[in-house]
């Protein structure tokens, strides 16, 4: 993304748009100030972003607390300046350098540096002692080496091109003043629990475990002061009761709306439901430890086997489109849609199955050697994930494939596919920052261990996400994963299902607040206003 | 009965210990691990780290060892592993508001209860008697979550009369009004599902009762029907009454569960499920514990009123 040749010119444009960004903030001025936003989150979250388990519950409220390095544009989500101001890439690629903004204050009033950044990297993601979460996507960063107190190096050790991508994922900086001398930074009760200290927008004012967390405006913000006068997160388990309590106009905003939900919320003339689209893609894994499933024309008749557009329609009520591959339309330029697709077409499929030498047999099930073709197929009461599998059971069964459906409990489908692959064929999803750099998922390295859930591996993908990785420019990233994709489509790693959309319901008289996605919604929080 | 009482406070400790063994073991043979530790994105590298530091990785017999030492020695039940927390202070935080729901559900209850009861046994076989049981049919077939989700609807968003969820307003202390208001769907709703068993049962006690010889050698005598029923009857039909309140106190902290997750109400409940969802072992032994107390402790009360009300029932 950001050309050898011009660099500089790219880097003095980025320079241009955070010195006018005070201008912004002057314009911002002009619309309402004040009123109180009503948000819901589903549990008690973790107000640190890199603790373990700070997840769903976590994310957006941390999104608004911690400001990343960088945050993505409401407009295209290519990464922009937050923390750090501008950034430019080594020849090789191997070390980056961010500069940081000038004048940052914690919401303690102590100034941010070079070392907090170092901290939450060196000291915390990079500390494999203490298993961060999302550790696993920073991976390709050996260390961070503070250069002076506004500029830090990010030291490489392979090319890693989506770094600023990543970096506005989740990546929110932490004090290395407040837990730089905590035996384990990521469980600091006080800090996780109560009042943690922060740059973004907002800062927590109140903590009340099981009821909610309000937060009130940081006045020590880089950006100046929030149009808000508070964000309050009410902690609601049930998302038929945020929904109903948003009806009730004691909820501006519900995240994660579900599709059924969603007619409900659209009926109401105060509300309305914003669909945002993530890089995230639904698939059906079959594991590739399992023989019978690395024959590349059995994968492909699976999923020619299944009617998607009839599932997204009877599962997500139509809220969604049919996925060709890991990498969502939302991405633009590096989506490629020319690529091989698998309409609905049980015919096919059966053609596919018998050249693989499945053959069907007397009693209606496929065979081959006098075995049956029966796959296992776990999946967790987690979403909708239950509904589409039996989906998916129904196609197979139209083309002489038995899948043994077992629904178990999350977490114990967790331990059973994720940790110990025990499975043939599962379905589930994988959600990524908007890059196309998807290699945690495929790589060789992430057979087994990691999150290649499939287990699958070729030289010859890992050598084309590593092409992505090293490329630069945009054109040569860009012809780097339209091969990568050409080829994920063609061979299925995994068999892609759907890019569903992602629905929120908010007050229409809510404004400022981008409609591209959530995570761009939440980092730019201190824009959000109320036109009473 | 100073030896029956250390008796029995000894076989509610013996009670209690077992049941921490059940559900240690029972939490920790279930599949998965606690939900911060094992999610569906960490990798094998990021689990194993955090089991480490967790202790997890050691056999469950000398964690249930270290688990028990801690809790003996310093009254420490250890902390959640998915909020960070002491145990102690996130049950103590969470027992007030389940207290004052439990508490509210139950004097509803028992008020509606009680008095329907009556009025069905004093009518029995006429209309209001037919309109009860109508009721009482109501309210042990319609399932606790739904009719929660029906009232938020019906008496929030429609008419707009109640908050839909929450112990109380944000950032403020609540009165006495606002906090009643706040109680009065989610107790309502727990005590409709609760008051037919009330009602069966007074209204049962109350018939046999009022069928009985001295009732009627009393109405005989000449004394009005309604000091009849209410001094005479009433009284010997109380004993059936506060057994089935003890037996409803263990079921409110079970009914509590669901209604909380309904109506957001920060308790117990909601922490319990929370826990088991996320396999956070301290804290399901913890709630496990508590609610073990506090049923164990409910019984003995319950006993000990017999002995108030039937002075034939005597504890030596």
């Amino acid at each position: 993304m950001f050309p050898t040749l011009n660099r500089t010119l790219k880097a003095a444009a980025v320079a241009l748009a955070a010195t006018l960004l005070p201008l912004g903030v002057a314009v911002a001025q002009d619309v309402p100030q004040g009123g109180v936003l009503q948000l819901a989150t589903n549990a008690d979250p973790t107000l640190n972003p890199w603790a373990p388990g700070a997840v769903i519950e976590s994310n957006l409220i941390n999104t608004i607390l911690f400001d990343q390095l960088t945050r993505y544009s409401p407009e295209d989500l290519r990464p922009v300046p937050a923390l750090a101001t501008d950034w430019s890439a080594s020849e090789d690629g191997l070390t980056w350098t961010f500069n940081l903004r000038e004048g940052v204050l914690w919401s303690d009033g102590e100034a941010f540096d070079a070392e907090d950044v170092a901290f939450t990297f060196n000291d915390v993601v990079l500390n494999a002692d203490l298993g961060a979460q999302s550790a696993s996507q920073f991976t390709s960063i050996d260390r961070v080496e503070i250069v002076d107190a506004t500029t830090v190096d990010f030291v490489l050790n392979s090319p890693f091109s989506a770094l600023p991508y990543y970096l506005a994922s989740f990546a929110g900086i932490i004090p290395e003043h407040v837990l730089g001398d905590a035996e384990n930074p990521l469980t600091v009760a006080s800090f996780n629990k109560q009042n943690p200290v922060t740059t973004g927008p907002f800062m927590v004012d109140e903590f009340v475990p099981g009821s909610y967390v309000s937060l009130t405006p940081n006045p020590n913000h880089w950006a100046g002061e929030p149009n808000l006068d508070g964000v309050t997160f009410r902690i609601i388990a049930d998302p038929n009761t945020q929904v109903a309590q948003a009806l009730a106009g004691e909820l501006d905003v519900v995240t994660r709306l579900t599709a059924s939900l969603a007619s409900g919320v659209e009926a109401s003339p105060e509300l309305e439901v914003l669909r945002q689209s993530q890089n995230l893609y639904y698939w059906i894994s079959l594991n590739q430890n399992d023989e019978r499933l690395t024959d590349v024309r059995v994968r492909q008749a699976l999923l020619h086997a299944l009617d998607r557009e009839a599932m997204i329609e009877a599962v997500i009520e139509g809220y969604g489109q049919v996925s060709t591959g890991p990498v969502a339309p939302l991405l633009g330029a590096l989506y490629e849609d020319q690529v091989a697709t698998y309409p609905y077409d049980p015919e096919r499929a059966g053609e596919l199955l018998d050249e693989a030498g499945w053959v069907m047999g007397d009693d209606g099930i496929r065979e081959k050697d006098g075995e049956d073709l029966v796959l296992s197929m776990p999946t967790g009461q987690f979403g909708y994930l239950v509904p589409a599998t039996l989906l998916a059971q129904q196609y197979w069964e139209d083309i002489g494939v038995v899948a043994d459906v077992q629904v178990i409990e999350w977490n114990a489908y967790i331990q059973q596919v994720v940790v110990n692959r025990e499975y043939e064929s599962t379905l589930a999803w994988w959600s990524q920052p908007p890059t196309a750099d998807v290699a945690p998922y495929y790589s060789c390295d992430a057979v087994g261990s990691g999150n290649n859930i499939p287990n699958y591996c070729s030289e010859e993908l890992d050598n084309l996400m590593n092409a992505g990785r090293r490329a630069i420019t945009p054109e040569d990233q860009q012809a780097a994963y339209s091969e990568m994709q050409q080829y994920m489509a063609e061979e299925l790693p995994y068999l892609y299902l759907w890019y569903p959309d992602i629905l929120t319901a908010k007050r229409t008289t809510l404004e400022g607040f981008p409609e591209i996605n959530a995570s761009s919604a939440f980092q730019h929080a201190v824009d959000w206003y109320l036109n009473d | 009965m100073t030896g029956y009482l250390i008796r029995r406070i000894a076989q509610g400790i013996l009670v209690l210990f077992l049941v921490s063994i059940f559900t240690f073991f029972l939490i920790n043979l279930a599949p998965g691990g606690p939900s911060s530790l094992v999610d569906f994105s960490s990798t094998a590298a990021e689990r194993e780290a955090r089991l480490a530091r967790f202790e997890l990785d050691r056999s469950p017999v000398e964690r249930y060892g270290l688990w028990l030492t801690a809790l003996v020695t310093r009254g420490d039940l250890g902390t959640s592993i998915n909020q960070g927390l002491p145990v102690t202070d996130l049950l103590l935080q969470r027992l007030g508001t389940t207290l004052r729901l439990a508490l509210g559900a139950l004097a509803l209850a028992v008020a509606f209860g009680v008095t329907l009861g009556i009025l069905a046994g004093l009518h029995h076989n006429r209309w209001p008697d037919h309109v009860v049981s109508v009721i009482s049919t109501l309210g042990m077939s319609i399932p606790n979550f739904w009719l929660g989700i029906v009232a938020i609807i019906v008496f929030s968003v429609n008419l707009g009369w109640l908050p839909a969820s929450g112990s109380g307003p944000i950032g403020q202390r609540a009165d006495l009004a606002t906090s009643l208001r706040h109680l009065a769907l989610p107790a309502g709703v727990l005590a409709f599902s609760l008051m037919p068993n009330v009602i069966r049962v007074t209204r049962a006690a109350l018939l046999e009762v009022l069928r009985s010889d001295y009732v009627r050698t009393a109405t005989a005598k000449g004394i009005r029907r309604r000091a009849v029923v209410l001094k005479h009857a009433l009284r010997n039909a109380l004993i059936p009454i506060v057994s089935i309140v003890g037996l409803i106190t263990t079921v409110l902290f079970s009914g509590s569960v669901v209604i909380e997750s309904v109506f957001g109400w920060p308790g117990l409940g909601r922490l319990a499920i929370e826990a088991a969802n996320g396999r956070d072992y301290p804290v399901i032994l913890g709630v496990t514990l508590l609610a073990g107390t506090v049923v164990v402790t409910v019984n003995l009360i319950v006993d000990l009123t017999y002995a108030v009300i039937d002075p034939r029932v005597r504890h030596d």
